[in-house]
């Protein structure tokens, strides 16, 4: 169980330990909703940065997968990789909502220090033998996976919400199309299947390069694992949930952790 | 004239007087007017899509009135039409359009009957007139009105893309 002091805190370690946990993630759509006759296309940027939705570093784009309409996992026509970010195109052909995601396969990650430096490797705790040196100290194993995702629709809106039941995912209540200025949306979060309450959410306007203010909307999901919210303007909004899990019985990690970063957009009413 | 014949009149009027009882609306529906007044433009300029719709009191878009476009494409940017109605039915989007005007007055009038050629129920529901102009701006104009057998009038205050628009509801 974790609360929202518990994943700034968490956020804020993982600042210190790996500059890769420090940063939001996102794949940015140039299109959440598309009228066509004979299909569209689409370009989506890939990232991760601190500054919703200005890019910083690229991340690849070699994960990036489209699940059509009728289900079929289709990837990119082609991608390219810049500095800051990486871009990839796709043609959308039939009606309905697709899913984008960016997602790497769930990893074991394992942290610890050398006097005050955090370092970080690629390993479980049955592979940790004869890996860390003698010194290590504040050894600790997780086992993580990241959902980068986002939903585009053209014409008419289908469901395209099927859950695979790893660690933490969200599931639209409302539909990523219908959401709108001024409505309420509903989302729900599942952890390893099952309705997971107090997942830590935090919402965030685009534009975050000219507020003082960040105006990060932070939730906590309900027992039945759901958040509700009002978006008060039209935009684009990033969406960063997390949880985290321990794992007392596993040989392999002390801690599951689950993080979902949703990009979507409300629109004009 | 025999007999039979005048026993079948009369037959068919009783029908017909006992079905203007049941369903006043399907013989007389009521008819909706709109002056429309697509707003002259200064500099560079593409005729607006527009499009005009009623939606329940759920919010549930019931009649599209109108709609004036040219490519599909751009159908989205309509934006609450596009939600409320255009996405979910291609036959309706097809079976409505017309080209686009250039600014100037439209005098246009409706029956108030849903997508599928039914009288509307009595009750509430709101009027919503959405112009959208390349390069310009978007207006969205919602007037509430009811369905009540009584004549209702409505002067529309004027938005950046159109002049001031009177409706009325006028039941027959």
């Amino acid at each position: 169980m974790m609360n929202l002091k518990a994943l700034i805190a968490v956020a804020l370690t993982c600042a210190i330990s790996t500059q890769a946990f420090a940063h939001s993630r996102w794949i940015l759509p140039t299109h959440f909703n598309l009228s066509a006759e004979n299909g569209e296309w689409i370009m989506v940027d890939i990232t991760a940065s601190n500054e919703t939705f200005n890019v910083d570093k690229a991340m690849g784009a070699d994960y990036v997968k489209i699940i059509t309409p009728n289900g079929n996992v289709t990837r990119p026509s082609s991608t390219y990789k810049g500095h800051r970010k990486s871009v990839a195109d796709y043609f959308l052909k039939s009606s309905g909502t697709y899913k984008l995601t960016n997602n790497n396969k769930p990893t074991y990650m394992t942290t610890y220090k050398i006097g005050e430096e955090r370092k970080r490797i690629w390993a479980n705790k049955a592979e940790l033998v004869g890996k860390l040196p003698k010194n290590a100290k504040e050894i600790k194993t997780s086992y993580r996976f990241a959902r980068i995702e986002s939903y585009v629709t053209m014409n008419a809106p289908s469901d395209n919400f099927n859950t695979d039941g790893t660690l933490l995912e969200l599931v639209p209540v409302t539909h990523p199309s219908d959401i709108a200025e001024n409505e309420q949306v509903t989302f729900k979060f599942l952890f390893n299947g099952k309705a997971q309450k107090n997942v830590a959410v935090e919402i965030i306007a685009d534009g975050a390069r000219y507020r003082n203010d960040p105006q990060a909307l932070k939730l906590i999901s309900n027992e039945k694992g759901e958040i509700n919210f009002t978006p008060t303007s039209a935009g684009r909004y990033l969406l960063i949930a997390e949880h985290q899990e321990n794992t007392p019985d596993s040989a392999l990690a002390g801690t599951q952790v689950g993080t979902v970063f949703l990009t979507f957009e409300a629109q004009l009413n | 004239m025999n007999i039979k014949i005048v026993g079948l009149i009369i037959m068919l009027l009783t029908l017909i007087s006992f079905t203007t009882d049941a369903h006043k609306n399907t013989l007389h529906p009521t008819e909706i007017t709109i002056e429309l007044a697509l707003k002259q433009q200064s500099g560079e300029y593409h005729r607006p899509y527009v499009a005009s719709w009623i939606e329940s009191s759920k919010g549930k878009s019931v009649r599209t009135l109108l709609l004036w476009r040219e490519q599909a494409k751009w159908l989205k940017d309509i934006r609450r039409w596009w939600r409320k109605a255009g996405r979910k039915d291609a036959a309706l989007v097809d079976g409505i359009t017309a080209a686009t005007r250039a600014a100037g007055k439209f005098k246009l009038s409706f029956l108030a009957q849903d997508d599928d050629k039914k009288s509307l129920e009595n009750g509430q529901y709101t009027l919503f007139i959405e112009v959208v102009r390349e390069n310009g701006g978007r207006a969205i104009i919602r007037q509430p009105f009811s369905l009540n057998g009584n004549k209702e009038t409505f002067t529309l205050a004027a938005t950046n893309e159109t002049e001031q628009i009177k409706f009325s509801v006028n039941p027959k």
